[in-house]
């Protein structure tokens, strides 16, 4: 068992249930449960696919130093997307992700389309949620083909598996969570998960990308907590930097709307 | 052109951060594969790092502007 890669797996695959179970959730509310399942149900079924065809591929076929190279670029720039995202909500310069706020939105579209609860399967519903988990499962099932098939190029073993074990317990313990509770999942706190997930996309995205080109790190492998904690330290800056910005926005805008009723007051 | 588009997006979707790597990673297979470059090779991790830092300093830069 790969611990790294099944956390990365699990913590990207948290995020990427949440929101899509709030989706599932609204079909299973406004239309009903069964197609909602099975919706999701077949979207996970597909992922699974995906990743044991794909994954599996990749790691037979394709030369190692070039695997890692690509699979470094593209955890870089999944990485990157992810940071920018996270550190913007820290900074406070973009809204958090508000489940609630999507889980009205989609009851509205969905009840203006005319969709009632039904007892039977609708198409529209099982489209809706397979969609829905699909799309946002993509992304989780493109971090456990890379991510895991590296490690099993890399050190061998089967890093795919450990990676599609931790999505797998993530997506079991979202489900479980919104079966008992039966709303939106609010609480789980998504910047921190996406921002942790972000350091370490980028951070062993940086180190495969270096060892593609034939690079090999100071002290190898233990070279990876120094990158995570090279941009740990630099997301930390670059949060304090994004948050002086906003007070300074702030401060003028209020020196702005002060100054405009005196300049209004001696006008004749 | 429409799935280009959503590849784009779901990869990256950020015009910043694409064109920063491939340049980083241009400059690093110049870097490898030149001759005359060879000197610079040892720095090919310091050099990654950097690029990925100023990338995202970058992109994040261009959020808060535009």
């Amino acid at each position: 068992m790969q611990w790294a890669i099944a956390t990365a797996a699990f913590l990207a695959s948290a995020v990427e249930f949440v929101e899509a179970f709030t989706i599932v959730l609204v079909v299973g509310v406004t239309i009903n449960w069964r197609s909602s399942l099975l919706g999701a149900f077949a979207a996970a079924a597909t992922l699974a696919i995906i990743v044991a065809t794909l994954g599996v591929a990749l790691v037979k076929w394709v030369p190692i130093n070039d695997f890692r190279l690509a699979v470094g670029i593209i955890l870089i720039l999944f990485g990157l997307k992810w940071l920018k995202k996270a550190i913007l909500r820290y900074s406070g310069l973009k809204a958090l992700h508000d489940e609630e706020a999507i889980f009205e939105e989609t009851v509205a579209e969905i009840r203006a389309r005319g969709e009632t609860v039904a007892p039977r399967f609708q198409p529209f519903g099982v489209a809706l949620s397979y969609k829905s988990v699909l799309l946002e499962g993509l992304e989780v099932a493109f971090i456990v083909i890379t991510f895991g098939s590296s490690i099993s190029t890399s050190v061998g073993g089967n890093g795919i598996l450990s990676a599609a074990i931790g999505a797998t317990v993530a997506g079991i313990l979202v489900i479980a969570a919104g079966a008992i509770i039966q709303a939106p999942l609010s609480k789980v706190p998504e910047n921190t998960l996406k921002f942790i997930v972000g350091i370490m996309l980028t951070s062993f995205g940086t180190f495969w990308a270096a060892e593609g080109f034939g690079y090999t790190w100071p002290l190898s492998d233990a070279f990876i907590p120094i990158l995570i904690a090279i941009y740990l330290l630099a997301s930390y800056i670059l949060v304090s930097w994004l948050k002086q910005y906003k007070r300074r926005q702030l401060a003028s805008a209020a020196n702005a709307s002060a100054s405009t009723p005196e300049q209004e007051g001696v006008r004749p | 052109m429409k799935a280009i588009k959503a590849i784009y997006n779901f990869i990256v979707g950020d015009m910043v951060i694409l064109v920063g790597v491939i340049i980083t990673m241009l400059a690093l297979a110049l870097i490898n594969f030149v001759g005359a470059l060879s000197p610079l090779r040892i720095a090919t991790g310091a050099i990654l790092v950097v690029a990925v830092l100023v990338v995202l300093t970058a992109t994040l830069y261009r959020e808060i502007r535009g």
